[in-house]
């Protein structure tokens, strides 16, 4: 964790947009939280024009450790979804998001239960960056 | 009620693999958490190259996500992702560094419609 998906129409955004994306994505979530660079996933699901159950045409569906204030919560979503408009040429309107959480202690990555959000030790960020 | 979903890498994980992990999932779930193996399903969902990645790269994780009947203490929680991930780096030789487990509670939901 973190996961975010960027639901996209079918053919609108391309390779590199996409690496360029996953690129900031990550820089930004390490940016504002104490993750492991290679915890951070980003996919892109293609959807038939039209067909997406989201509110906007494009939207970013995010999960997320649960603990973190507010105000760092909707930062970070907007960074995100700002991150993608900067790579492509989809206007700001077209794109929404929503950051969903879980308790930490329900995934395990890197072979470890994930900690809380602030009480990630430097035992565990040697263990999860081991290999 | 178990309910397996797997998020693989395209070209990651064979068919034959895959035949081997649900086989295993079921009886994990079972032997760990009690739950009749006709009450636990397994679904993939495989990302195509090039539309996952990992740490601003192309990704080759996978991950086991699960939704498991609530109730369970966290010690039991924890000895059944272990036991899923055991599994999985068994089948398909993939290291933990490549492979994120997790098991929510039935009634969980992560958005606050």
């Amino acid at each position: 964790m973190p996961i975010y998906r960027f639901k996209v129409p079918t053919d609108s955004v391309p390779f590199e947009q996409r690496e360029k994306i996953a690129v900031d994505v990550t820089d930004i979530h390490c940016g504002s939280t104490l993750a492991p660079r290679h915890f951070v996933h980003v996919m892109f699901d293609e959807q038939p024009e039209g067909s997406s159950e989201f509110p906007t045409r494009f939207y970013l569906d995010a999960y997320n450790r649960a603990g973190r204030p507010q105000e760092v919560k909707d930062k970070l979503l907007e960074d995100l979804i700002n991150a993608f408009v900067r790579h492509t040429d989809v206007p700001r309107d077209q794109i929404s998001g929503r950051l969903g959480e879980g308790p930490a202690s329900w995934a395990m990555e890197g072979g470890q239960v994930l900690p809380e959000p602030g009480q990630e030790t430097a035992e565990w960020y040697a263990e999860v960056t081991a290999d | 009620m178990i309910a397996f979903n797997c998020t693989i890498q395209e070209g990651v994980i064979p068919e034959e693999q895959r035949e081997i992990i649900n086989q295993r999932l079921v009886q994990i779930g079972a032997a760990v958490l009690g739950v009749p193996p006709d009450d636990i399903s397994v679904d993939y969902e495989v990302i195509p190259h090039g539309f996952g990645f990992r740490g601003g790269e192309i990704s080759t994780s996978s991950s086991v996500r699960s939704v498991i009947p609530d109730g369970f203490t966290q010690e039991k929680r924890v000895e059944f992702m272990t036991a899923v991930q055991d599994m999985w780096i068994d089948v398909t030789g993939q290291t933990t560094a490549e492979l994120v487990v997790g098991a929510a509670d039935a009634s969980f939901r992560p958005h606050r419609d």
